[in-house]
């Protein structure tokens, strides 16, 4: 009686997760940036390695949560690998400042364009409002 | 009997928890707007439904080798899954061309004063020891 | 043609056409970050939301504007060809995919009694695998033993597949200073984040018991799943954890070429050596005279164990060298 209700549960489970997963790839396919699509890869091998483990236990077969150390390893290591690869090749395309000093270069620059942008909004008012006033 | 069917409902009670704390990540996953809302959504997933799952799948198996192992599945998650989050922000941080327009961050406290150029020369290059 | 510079600059049909007629990579764009400066950002929307095939009709209108923009390529039979050669490329992979989906449809089905693949050979190597080579794990009995030569041709493959990447990949010392130089400032790895101390904190912790699950995963080969395979690329992956951290300077210590180069040649001749005394048996591999111990524990099925060890410490190098070759040149 226990063991069909334990069935039920693994097998109710393990459909939700397929949903989850194809859910989870769905961002990996729009996601506009680099770092949308790491998340997304992440997540799914998260919701994939929670499968192994569920199957591990539904066919009771306990060398299937090797699998599992194994799988989250490899995807750990990937997202490690690919956040420092894509960050090397994008401070190099704009030629900027390794380590910390990469962020604050990017927010100043940000202010910098912003601040123009005001001065240059601004400008444009005072010009109308000289044109209105004369 | 009973203790086994207050096992199985302990059991399902911890896999409901977790399974809708991974419904709840893909929802605010492909829900949020920002490559940073995103990973915070994310990360719930990584560590409280794989919690909630793996404790399920524990209490299934009761004590054996492979309820060690998947306590070690949790461990390695809760080591690691931060680390890759601090990853992907800090991607993102550096490579996101519109964050100046929706975060005000403070970067006094850092300090920028990397001077030296990235290629000035080799010895300058390997110095990545601590 | 009114609204043609609305969303089209970006869509990917747009994208197509550009590629075939030889303008930009598509991976180029579509997959590494782009860097784009403050005009571009302005002007570009998001090419995620557009259906690729959408606007196949208008190939025709985008097409003709396509060729009155185009004065590079004067010669029309260049052209011509150019864009020959980019559709007959999709129309021939797609040909392919059809033909090997079409294939899967004739495959007998998994696990089928009745299949060709359940003749006599399976049923000798289960029933009398276990009292031959004494390991409890059949396919590591199997490939070590049985099989055992093959699996040294694997090995080899892989060594020599490292020895290419290699010749290919390496930014040699004594090729000048220019050259080396320029190499030098083309490399990303120069720019990317060093000294995070998150990630050495947490490497500190969890690469010593990466490492020992590797081990574990190669000495237990012939007891439970895994092996020399699966248990090299483990050991490899800690070492490529362990390098992300700390850099090239600290692995240096203990990693160089010269370490790669005598752990697998020693790796490789030692299996050489064990297992081609089946030359003087007469082919045959399981009289090696080696007790093969009880069944169940480390040291029993005689050479597999050491087999295992050596496959293990081959793909590990090979997995770290190919890492190390692609990041940075060398080791």
């Amino acid at each position: 009686m226990t063991e069909q209700a334990y069935d039920i549960l693994l097998l109710g489970s393990l459909i939700i997760l397929a949903v989850l997963i194809i859910a989870s790839m769905i961002r990996s396919f729009l996601g506009p940036g680099i770092s949308d699509r790491i998340i997304a890869i992440n997540m799914t091998g998260t919701m994939v390695i929670t499968a192994i483990a569920i199957l591990s236990v539904f066919l009771e077969e306990d060398y299937l949560v090797d699998v599992c150390l194994i799988y989250a390893m490899i995807s750990f290591l990937g997202v490690v690998v690919l956040c420092k690869v894509y960050t090397g090749v994008y401070l190099q395309k704009k030629k900027l400042k390794p380590d910390f000093g990469a962020i604050a270069d990017n927010l100043t620059h940000q202010g910098e364009e912003c601040r123009e942008r005001d001065v240059r909004d601004n400008k444009g008012r005072h010009a109308a409002g000289e044109e209105d006033g004369k | 009997m009973i203790l086994e069917w207050v096992r199985f409902i302990l059991a399902g009670g911890c896999f409901a928890v977790g399974i809708v704390f991974m419904i709840l990540s893909v929802f605010g996953v492909n829900r949020l707007h920002h490559a940073l809302n995103r990973m915070h959504a994310a990360a719930m997933g990584d560590t409280l439904g794989i919690l909630f799952v793996f404790l399920g799948l524990m209490l299934i198996r009761g004590f054996s080798m492979s309820s060690l192992k998947l306590f070690l599945v949790i461990l390695f998650f809760w080591v690691a899954s931060p680390v890759s989050g601090h990853m992907i922000s800090r991607l993102e941080a550096m490579t996101d061309e519109d964050l100046g327009e929706m975060a005000v961050l403070e970067f006094d406290a850092i300090g920028a004063d990397g001077e030296e150029s990235p290629i000035a020369g080799e010895e300058e290059l390997e110095h990545e020891s601590v | 043609m009114s609204r043609r510079r609305d969303n089209y600059e970006t869509s990917r049909w747009k994208k197509f056409l550009r590629w075939e007629a030889g303008e930009i990579d598509p991976l180029e764009q579509g997959v590494e970050i782009q860097v784009p400066s403050v005009r571009d950002r302005e002007k570009a929307s998001d090419p995620g939301d557009v259906f690729p095939f959408e606007d196949i009709e208008e190939s025709g209108m985008y097409g003709d504007r396509h060729e009155e923009d185009e004065a590079v390529l004067k010669s029309r039979g260049i052209r011509f060809f150019r864009r020959f050669y980019c559709v007959m490329s999709v129309i021939l992979c797609l040909g392919i995919i059809s033909v090997l989906l079409w294939t899967v449809l004739y495959l007998p089905p998994f696990g089928n009694a009745a299949n060709p693949a359940n003749n006599e050979v399976p049923m000798r190597y289960l029933e009398k695998g276990l009292e031959e080579t004494g390991a409890v794990n059949a396919v590591t009995g199997m490939i070590l033993d049985y099989r055992a030569f093959d699996t040294f041709g694997e090995s080899c493959v892989l060594f020599i597949a490292s020895c290419c990447v290699l010749a290919l990949l390496r930014i040699d010392a004594a090729s000048g200073d220019r050259e080396k130089k320029r190499l030098m400032d083309e490399n990303d790895r120069l720019f990317e984040p060093k000294n995070d101390i998150i990630l050495q904190k947490c490497a500190c912790v969890l690469v010593p018991f990466i490492f020992i699950f590797g081990i574990y995963i190669i000495l237990n080969g012939h007891l439970s799943p895994g092996g020399g395979f699966s248990g090299g690329a483990v050991l490899g992956s800690g070492l490529i954890l362990y390098l992300n951290a700390f850099g090239f300077k600290k692995t240096e210590r203990f990693f160089t070429e010269r370490v790669y180069r005598r752990v697998t040649v020693c790796a490789l001749s030692f299996y050489c050596l064990a297992k081609s005394y089946s030359f003087y048996t007469g082919a045959n591999h399981l009289e090696s005279g080696i007790p093969l111990g009880i069944p169940g524990h480390i040291l029993s099925s005689g050479l597999i164990l050491p087999l295992n060890i050596c496959v293990g410490l081959v793909v590990a190098c090979t997995m770290y060298a190919f890492y190390t070759l692609f990041r940075k040149g060398g080791m």
